[in-house]
């Protein structure tokens, strides 16, 4: 089974700081795997380890993505090869343009089976490229999948839904968004890590993909903006159990929450 | 000058960090404090993402690792869970004398076991009467044919009951120079012969330490490590390491003391603000940050010259006693600006207090540490 696992480059969130107009700033954030894509890498490596085949990591976004230690990071999570295609144009992509790309760089790996991703992006969380991806290449495309399992040549897929879970038999190629516990994500070991550096890259561009205007966005960010800080209270409640909740149910009214 | 890590050392150490806190948590560390249980589970999972094969040679299951980056995984493992920081720590020592002296069985046999995540090899040296005097020890090796029968009493055998093997040292007293005198042998802990004593200590409570009573143990003669009678310069050979490894865990646990203090100290209202608002606070704080600052600093210039090929004679010993004493120093001022609250067996700050306060004796005591380093820099200025 030839897999093609889409992983988002972003920020690390712990990283953003908030400036005192309350605009973010990002300049000083880490730049990791999206939290959200590891179990869709997990889910591949383990799809692979059971069935054979390969799996290539794909991630689109700014040239800030085509560094050393994020593709060493991504490869020594099991992955056989990686590509990337890094374009400023795609700073601040909206799912549209990043399902538009990541289709078109499937397409031109070509031959694939199966493409996995995680439920959402960990900076945006739209939950949208997935889906528009598996739209974009005509292919079955579900979310919510908490397990897979190969069956001859389709797969059985488990989603998790709110109050069911549905089985379905999934035909190939098709494209499948993972759930967080559907695996948890193995930690890459020295030997792993060592191995990484020593597994094939490919660097495509927006041209190498004939995209060379990028593509139109469909929604446009006016602003971004973090709330305003809320000062905490520091109330401290004492008294027996009725005397406290009377007092808390007292200071909820008071703030117009009850 | 480049105080930057290699990518390398950037990811395994991201990945031992969110490995720790999955198989690691500080609430499992508390529990098995206040239990007294030593992590095995926790352990395993070490061997399992392969950080015990850093270091081991490949052929035997390991992976290539350089002195910087075993000090960086000492570190970490100090921070997050300093009990298995000691563990491994304390294995430094005995696993690298096997690699360097063990014969290929021996090899094959221990450092295989180590990497699939068996207990590191207790050392067994210190005896009622030869502390830091070391070479004062009177455990005896007597040779019947194909076998050795040894005879003695150890103390400070830490983790020896639960360890598969101890790398018990004796001497030959025909031997007129002690250092001349002194034998390394591979001892299984179920050999008939062996009584364990658990001894109470003010800290390392997951980390057992016991009084080994030897009487009669026969094993093969080939579990000989090394030359018979070099035991003292190959145990040598390896202690510079192993303090180091010390020195990091120490580390480890200062910074966590350290976060601690200033969460704290940003929490904590008194008249009216956060403690951390008051310069009094900020200067204990402050002086916190640059001892562990300087131990970072020391430490890894200890690991560089190491992996340079240089000696470290004198310098390993300063820096352990800077180290033992700084950290211990900064453990007590968390405790310090926690108030009551440090002082509560419910916190971490009093474990790191307590299990820090060996450091200072473990490995080498201070003042031993002061008679390494003063005669090197006076035969150093002689010389100069």
């Amino acid at each position: 089974m030839k897999i093609v696992v889409c992983a988002k480059l972003a920020p690390d969130a712990s990283d953003i700081e908030v400036r005192s107009d309350g605009t973010i700033s990002l300049e000083r954030a880490e730049w990791r795997i999206g939290s959200f894509d590891l179990q869709a890498i997990e889910a591949a490596v383990r799809l692979r380890e059971l069935n054979g085949g390969s799996v290539t990591a794909l991630s689109v976004g700014p040239l800030r993505i085509n560094n050393s230690k994020l593709r060493k990071d991504l490869l020594s999570r099991g992955p056989d090869e990686l590509v990337l295609v890094a374009d400023d144009k795609l700073l601040n992509a909206d799912t549209s343009v990043t399902a538009r790309v990541l289709a078109a760089a499937v397409q031109k790996i070509g031959g694939i089976d199966l493409v996995l991703t995680g439920e959402g992006s960990s900076d945006l969380y739209f939950q949208q490229a997935g889906l528009q991806l598996g739209e974009l290449l005509e292919q079955p495309v579900f979310n919510a999948v908490s397990r897979i399992e190969a069956a001859g040549g389709s797969l059985n897929v488990e989603r998790s839904l709110e109050n069911e879970t549905e089985v379905l038999d999934v035909p190939l190629p098709a494209v499948l968004a993972v759930t967080t516990d559907i695996h948890t994500p193995r930690l890459p070991n020295m030997k792993e890590i060592l191995l990484a550096s020593r597994k094939p890259v490919l660097e495509w561009t927006l041209e190498d993909l004939a995209l060379a205007d990028g593509e139109k966005q469909r929604v446009e960010t006016v602003s971004l903006r973090a709330p305003h800080p809320v000062e905490r209270k520091r109330i401290l409640i004492e008294g027996s159990a009725e005397e406290a909740a009377e007092a808390l149910t007292a200071y909820l009214s008071k703030e117009g929450v009850l | 000058m480049d105080f930057k890590w290699t990518e390398e050392q950037e990811l395994l150490i991201q990945s031992l960090e969110e490995l720790l806190q999955r198989e690691a948590p500080e609430s499992l560390m508390a529990e098995l404090d206040a239990k007294h249980e030593f992590p095995f589970k926790s352990w395993q999972a070490l061997a399992d993402n392969g950080i015990l094969a850093l270091g081991i040679p490949e052929e035997y299951g390991g992976v290539p690792a350089d002195i910087t980056t075993l000090t960086l995984v000492c570190e970490t493992l100090g921070k997050y869970a300093l009990p298995l920081g000691i563990i491994y720590s304390l294995g430094i020592i005995t696993i690298r004398d096997i690699i360097q002296f063990g014969s290929e069985e021996i090899k094959a046999e221990v450092l295989g076991g180590f990497v699939r995540g068996d207990l590191p090899v207790a050392l067994g040296i210190t005896e009622p009467q030869a502390g830091s005097d070391a070479a004062a020890m009177k455990a005896t090796a007597q040779i019947d044919g194909d076998d050795v029968i040894l005879n003695g009493q150890k103390m400070y055998c830490t983790l020896s009951k639960i360890a598969k093997y101890i790398l018990f040292m004796t001497r030959d007293s025909q031997g007129a120079n002690p250092y001349a005198s002194i034998s390394m042998w591979l001892l299984p802990t179920d050999t008939p012969g062996l009584r364990f004593n658990l001894l109470n200590k003010v800290g390392w409570w997951t980390v057992p330490t016991y009084e080994v009573f030897i009487e009669n143990a026969r094993v093969p003669r080939k579990n000989l490590v090394g030359q018979y009678n070099s035991g003292w310069p190959q145990l040598m050979a390896n202690f510079e390491i192993e303090r180091l490894a010390l020195c990091a865990a120490s580390v480890g646990a200062a910074e966590a003391a350290l976060d601690d203090s200033l969460s704290y100290a940003n929490r904590r209202v008194q008249f009216g603000n956060p403690i951390g608002s008051y310069q009094a606070v900020q200067h204990i704080l402050t002086d916190m940050a640059i001892k562990n600052e300087n131990m970072r600093n020391y430490i890894y210039k200890i690991a560089w010259m190491m992996d340079q090929g240089m000696s470290v004679r004198h310098e390993h010993a300063m820096c352990k006693l800077y180290v033992a004493r700084a950290a211990c120093e900064v453990t007590d001022s968390a405790m310090q600006i926690m108030g009551g609250l440090g002082y509560m067996m419910d916190h971490r700050v009093q474990r790191l207090w307590r299990d820090i306060r060996l450091m200072r004796i473990g490995g080498g005591t201070d003042e031993i540490m002061y008679n390494i380093a003063g005669p090197q820099l006076l035969k150093q200025a002689r010389k100069g």
